[in-house]
């Protein structure tokens, strides 16, 4: 084989050539971790594509050998009639480009096919809604508006085509130009046997970090959705659950979950990001990556890894750079129990607000006069614009951190919380409701642009400088740079960095 | 970039009427800007407007002249059909899919421009770095010229859209000479404008947000 590579534990090639995803699965692989059966189209594949304008020569010999062996492995026929083989088609360069290229899933789902399926698990609405998904996201992927072909390894080639070409989509290439990618590295194309979260009642998908993002404490954190494919809750379209939900629910899949990030941790020596699904009852790993934590929960991270023998004083401290300390002075919400919490979105331009809650711009400007506003709406439209530039703060049901709404919350430098799946802004009724909570205009509400959370009341403010692990984190800087003279939480970080770089010992 | 003169041109009374609807609670000034038209003929509108109870001032800080709701649903009327008798539906509908495709990368270069993401940690831009400033400004205006080709049929078949061109371009212009305000900030910047047309491609089509 040329330009395909088995996903197994065997593949020794380097992230640049298979992908940081397919690497991460490589990974799991080898730690004895559940990985749906699948095979890497290397880099160089895209490279040759987007050099000649089509895909290389005997690459289409070498999918079709790597489709016979997974055909052979799952027992099934890629858009066979009876027992069809479903794939997933991710994209993954060695640098993450997260949202910016194509991924096609449930691919191989033909009309034949998909009649093949609803007769073998006797469900056609499952069916139907898996054929479904394949239409939309072929759709997306294929700006063109072509119609889908209808044979199995013509959808493939169609699709390894889609995602190679989505490397030089002009977004992508603006995505690199910001943030120093080189331009000629190419895609990864990761083809995986489908697991099916929205199979039946025991079937869903989730992400899940080894220890909560927000704050680092050591619990593991995330969010999972029953009935459905992984896509709808990287979306945030649906409403979530906490992922401690799995516990009652699905013990089987909860323990499973545990003993891999349990795994996953011990072998990276860091807390760890697992996108699963689970069908039928039996868990799947799609996906591990670094934590990434930020801010708070990085230098906690850092320090409990340190106090656990895991890393030394020296690892903990590099692992927190000066400039994360540059956001220790961020005011956050803190000590909210799960009673107050309203609901949950994604931060989109930080700090900390409270005030009244209100359904629409007009009233936020009326209501401002009496004291601070928090104006919710569904989306943001210009029609909204006097009302935040009233308010204390935005919340929105709707969109990322890359919406209208945060750009412009972010302009006018107030918190702003947006994508709060499942919150309702009733304009009639005058209230705002999530979780099975109607809470009235006017109520005293508050909401963390950083971690998103919208709580009710006035809870606790404090910045991270107050945190003990940074106290802690801080001491031992200063020890190993021989200077505990009065600096700011940078400059003593950076000059451990500085004195640990010259080799300085650790006391 | 020349345009036919066969293009649709709005009354006065409309355009000042759906400005209002696209851009929100607005100073005579910047409705003015937004419309295209010199100040005391909008405010001439705009009473007209108000008598009829379809826009009103608001006094205070955050005021202005704005819709009410009857003169929000009147507005939908009037440009719903205004399309259907100009015949430029299919002109708009393909302009607005071609919006699409390039609204999430402005909103990432909006993004880009507010938050810098350095060692994986996220923090305010704080402007120091000309060289990421001008990248982005570069990827701006990339951006700009592939707006202006995928709504030229649009800017040609309806006069009331030349005016974002205009207004597109004065904002990337003025950023680009150093005015750093124009790209998110201001009322008139490159986002400002855009999210309006934005607004203003929805309800055109009769599109909920």
């Amino acid at each position: 084989m040329r330009w395909v590579y088995p996903l197994s534990p065997e593949t020794e090639e380097p992230a640049d050539v298979l992908g940081g995803k397919a690497q991460g699965l490589v990974m799991l692989r080898r730690l004895g971790l559940p990985v749906p059966p699948g095979f890497v189209i290397g880099t160089a594949a895209c490279r040759a594509f987007l050099r000649d304008g089509r895909l290389p020569a005997g690459l289409d010999g070498e999918l079709a050998a790597a489709i016979a062996e997974l055909e052979a492995t799952t027992h099934r026929k890629l858009g066979g009639p009876e027992r069809p083989l479903a794939v997933s088609v991710r994209s993954g360069g060695s640098v993450s480009m997260p949202g910016m290229m194509a991924t096609i899933l449930n691919l191989g789902l033909t009309a034949e096919a998909t009649a093949g399926l609803a007769a073998e698990t006797g469900d056609p609405r499952f069916a139907r809604d898996s054929r479904r998904r394949l239409l939309s996201s072929y759709a997306a992927a294929t700006t063109g508006g072509e119609p889908i072909p209808d044979d199995a390894i013509g959808q493939l080639r169609r699709a390894v085509v889609a995602v190679f070409s989505s490397w030089d989509s002009p977004r992508a290439a603006t995505y690199r130009e910001l943030h120093g990618i080189p331009h000629d590295l190419g895609t990864a194309v990761t083809v995986q046997a489908m697991v099916f979260g929205n199979r039946d009642d025991h079937s869903g998908a989730g992400v899940a970090f080894s220890r909560n993002p927000n704050t680092g404490e050591q619990v593991p954190f995330g969010e999972v959705l029953l009935r459905r494919q992984g896509d709808d809750v990287v979306s945030g379209g649906s409403l979530t659950w906490p992922l401690h939900d799995l516990a009652g629910r699905e013990p089987t899949v909860w323990a499973g979950l545990l003993e891999a990030l349990r795994r996953v941790e011990e072998h990276e020596r860091d807390a760890c990001y697992l996108e699963f699904t689970f069908q039928a009852g039996q868990l799947w790993l799609l996906q591990a990556r670094p934590g990434r934590f930020v801010g708070a929960a990085a230098v906690r991270v850092a320090v409990d890894l340190a106090d656990a023998g895991v890393i030394g004083r020296a690892e903990a401290l590099l692992r927190v750079s000066p400039r994360q300390l540059r956001l220790v002075r961020v005011p956050r919400i803190v000590g909210v129990g799960q009673a107050d919490l309203v609901a949950r979105g994604l931060g989109a331009a930080p700090g900390v607000a409270v005030g009244r809650v209100a359904t629409t711009a007009d009233r936020a400007v009326r209501m401002a006069a009496d004291g601070p506003v928090i104006l919710a709406r569904p989306a943001t439209s210009p029609l909204d614009l006097h009302g935040l530039a009233a308010a204390a703060g935005v919340v929105t049901a709707r969109g990322g951190p890359a919406s209208h709404a945060a750009v412009v919350a972010r302009a006018m430098g107030k918190p702003a919380v947006v994508g709060v799946a499942g919150l309702t802004v009733d304009v009639a009724d005058a209230s705002v409701r999530a979780g099975g909570r109607r809470v009235p205009e006017g109520t005293g509400i508050a909401i963390d642009g950083t971690g998103g959370e919208v709580v009710m009341g006035a809870p606790r403010v404090a910045t991270t400088a107050a945190d003990p692990h940074l106290r802690r984190l801080l001491e031992w800087a200063d020890e190993v740079a021989g200077d505990s003279t009065g600096r700011d939480e940078a400059a003593r970080l950076g000059a451990a960095h500085a004195a640990i770089r010259r080799g300085a010992s650790i006391p | 970039m020349t345009w036919p003169d066969s293009a649709h041109a709005t009354g006065a009374d409309l355009l000042a009427l759906h400005t209002l609807r696209c851009i929100g609670f607005a100073s005579l000034d910047r409705v003015a800007a937004a419309a295209g038209l010199p100040e005391p003929e909008v405010e001439s509108e705009l009473i007209d407007l108000a008598v009829a109870g379809l826009v009103t001032r608001l006094a205070g800080e955050f005021g202005g002249w704005g819709l009410t709701e009857a003169g929000r649903a009147a507005d939908a009327e009037r440009i719903a059909d205004e399309l259907e008798r100009a015949g430029t539906r299919a002109v708009v509908a393909a302009a607005y899919e071609r919006f699409l495709v390039l609204n999430p990368e402005l909103l990432d270069l909006c993004g880009a421009w507010q938050i810098r993401s350095v060692d994986g940690v996220a923090s305010a831009n704080d402007h120091a770095d000309p060289a990421y400033d001008a990248r982005v400004l570069e990827r701006l205006t990339d951006l700009d010229r592939r707006a202006e080709v995928a709504c030229a049929e649009l800017f040609a078949a309806m006069l009331r859209f030349r005016r974002y061109r205009v207004r597109l371009g004065d904002a990337l212009a003025r950023a680009r000479s150093g005015a750093l305000e124009f790209v998110t900030d201001s009322t008139a910047s490159y986002h400002a404008v855009w999210f309006q047309l934005h607004e203003d491609l929805l309800a055109t089509l009769g599109i909920p947000r």
